[in-house]
């Protein structure tokens, strides 16, 4: 049996295919933007993943240190650590900042801990050139999409900064790139004033501020123990907030980003019913143009069963065609994006689930137009 | 075994209602046998292409009763829900134009009813190879429609009407696009295929060149469908 589809395609090759990698691109756009999705779920869980800590205590009463922000003592450390159960415990620090380098300011993410503590943020997987931080000042390891080399000094606050080594794929729940420094110097970036403020404090009757605060303390615990009952213990006793690795997770994954995660989420959606219209429009176009064909068949005869084979299968072609070369599209331009853009092959079977309806739906514009033509209109009659 | 092809009996044809209706047939009723070639001659809108395609079930009649071989398939409405079976498998049609598929080849085009007919691939393309050879286009059956000629075109053309053996040959001016060599060329195979095949062939034309080699002329008159034989003065329009 003769494939009208196949004989129609082959007619018209160059401008199928044309019009196959065009919807191909727009598809390739919402599978990037899937990635977009993916990526943010991923960058939120870098840092939690790294410092695998079970307890994060933090300032009473806020979602701390991320979704909010939580200050409380550096010596908290010490009183998690003789709670019972507790195995490891350090205070750790996170803040903004912007490095200076020729290109302009790089934003990004520092994480301060103390190098001679027993909770190292530094993933050693993650660390792709020279070490880790080995002295309490004035070391930071950069991750390479900050664009620093391995010894460059940095100008941060009152300090000069050497690079000793630099991670790969370490970001923060923001996306932007993660830097480590030590406890202390963090510290005093962030809570250590400059000597015109301290005078100016002094003047207005405030003294003693107090620079050995952490963003909060993170604790591990020994084996046996019960997470969530250490965690509820420390609530009681010592009037901390604390979160498990998992409440964390979420706080991160849903509060953090659902925002902006629900707004990719529309983007998607918004654009697969823009690729299913525009996939409509053009079998409506294709079918338009095969109007007097479309006629001429059904005047000899030919039954709607063909001739409606012929519209669908094209669709479900254009579809599948369009499919491949939005994979081939988005795969080449993932990498550019300055964030991180995660293609996962769950995602792109979706996609292609969602474009085979979205197609099926389109060729039924195709169908309608099929049935309803007059095959006296084959001779203008 | 009645040699009857087509009959038609007080056929009715009219278009719009009320004082926009316009009546293009009013009792129209006439015969034409298997093995004629019957010439329906009128002038330009008198209806000759409306009541072809009734005939060929493709516009419906007002009123009136319509007859393909012993069939009855219209009695004041069809009688049959699949219309374009009967077309698939009763009835070839020609055309001004060739009207092939231009996205199948000639052996394609030629192949496609009698496929859709339930006719198997190989012994389709046997009969369609057989007609190319018959009309002096074997060498061609591959080629595209628009690497042919327009004479060559038309020649595929009634290949493809012949191609699901049909009792009936519907053919609407087919040799107004040709030359009048080509189109005596044309109609004398016509001519042939009625005699040979024991077709009935039902053919429009203005060219009064023609009219000499058919058997019977068909002329629509007042609303009505005259027949008469072939004389020396034709006189058409």
């Amino acid at each position: 049996m003769i494939n009208l589809a196949q004989k129609e395609i082959a007619h018209t090759f160059g401008k199928f295919i044309v019009t196959a990698i065009g919807v191909g691109m727009l598809l390739g756009i919402v599978f990037v933007m899937m990635g977009v999705y993916r990526g943010m779920i991923i960058d939120a869980q870098v840092l939690l993943d790294d410092l695998d800590v079970d307890l994060w205590v933090v300032q009473e009463n806020t979602l701390g240190p991320f979704a909010e922000a939580s200050r409380v003592h550096e010596d908290l450390k010490d009183t998690i650590h003789v709670i019972e159960g507790i195995a490891k415990s350090e205070g750790i620090t996170f803040q903004n900042l912007q490095l200076p380098s020729k290109e302009g300011p790089v934003r990004v993410f520092a994480v301060g801990f103390d190098p001679y503590g027993d909770i190292n943020p530094i993933n050693p997987k993650r660390l792709v050139e020279g070490r880790g931080i080995s002295k309490s000042h004035y070391e930071m390891v950069v991750t390479d999409k900050t664009g620093f080399h391995l010894n460059e000094t940095l100008r941060l606050g009152r300090d000069d900064y050497k690079v000793v080594g630099i991670t790969h794929g370490t970001v923060s729940s923001g996306g932007d790139p993660l830097v480590y420094i030590s406890l202390k110097d963090a510290q005093e970036l962030q809570f250590l004033y400059s000597n015109a403020r301290i005078r100016n404090d002094r003047a207005r009757g405030i003294t003693g501020v107090n620079s050995h605060m952490v963003n909060a303390v993170v604790a591990t615990i020994k084996a046996g123990y019960d997470v969530d009952k250490t965690a509820e213990d420390i609530r009681r006793f010592k009037h901390k907030s604390v979160y498990t690795k998992e409440e964390e997770k979420v706080i991160l994954t849903q509060n953090l980003i659902k925002r902006a995660s629900k707004q990719i989420g529309m983007f998607t959606v918004i654009l697969v019913v823009v690729s299913t219209i525009i996939i409509a429009l053009i079998i409506y176009t294709m079918t338009l143009e095969k109007m007097k064909e479309i006629a001429i068949m059904k005047l000899i005869g030919i039954p709607n069963s063909m001739i409606i084979k012929m519209i669908v299968q094209e669709t479900v072609l254009l579809g599948v065609l369009a499919f491949i070369a939005g994979n081939i599209f988005a795969h080449l331009i993932y990498t550019k994006f300055p964030k991180r853009v995660v293609l996962e092959t769950p995602d792109a079977f979706a996609l292609f689930v969602v474009v085979i309806i979205a197609s099926i739906l389109a060729s039924i514009v195709g169908v309608k137009k099929v049935i309803s033509a007059d095959p006296a209109q084959a001779i203008g009659g | 075994m009645s040699r009857q092809a087509i009959k038609v009996e007080n056929l009715v044809k009219n278009f719009g209602e009320g004082d926009a209706l316009v009546e293009v047939l009013n009792g129209a009723s006439f015969c034409v046998d298997k093995g004629e070639l019957v010439a329906l001659v009128a002038p330009s809108g008198a209806g000759k292409t409306t009541l072809l395609m009734m005939i060929g079930c493709v516009e419906d009649p007002t009123s009136g009763k319509i007859w393909l071989g012993d069939e009855k398939v219209y009695d004041d409405k069809w009688l049959t829900n699949e219309t374009r079976k009967i077309r698939r498998e009763k009835i070839g049609f020609i055309f001004q134009a060739h009207y092939l598929i231009p996205f199948l080849n000639i052996i394609e085009n030629i192949t496609l009813v009698p496929q859709a007919n339930g006719v198997s691939e190989k012994e389709s393309e046997k009969t369609a190879m057989e007609l190319l050879e018959y009309f002096e286009i074997a060498d061609k059956a591959h080629a595209m429609p628009s690497e042919l000629s327009g004479g060559q075109n038309q020649r595929a053309a009634i290949a493809r009407a012949l191609a699901n053996k049909p009792q009936i040959i519907l053919a609407d001016e087919p040799t107004a696009a040709l030359d009048s060599k080509r189109s005596v060329d044309v109609v004398k195979m016509l001519k042939k295929i009625a005699l040979e095949q024991d077709v009935a062939v039902i053919m429009v034309t203005h060219d009064e060149a023609m009219l000499p080699l058919c058997d019977r002329i068909l002329k629509i008159e007042d609303k009505k469908v005259v027949s008469s034989k072939i004389s020396g003065k034709n006189v058409i329009f």
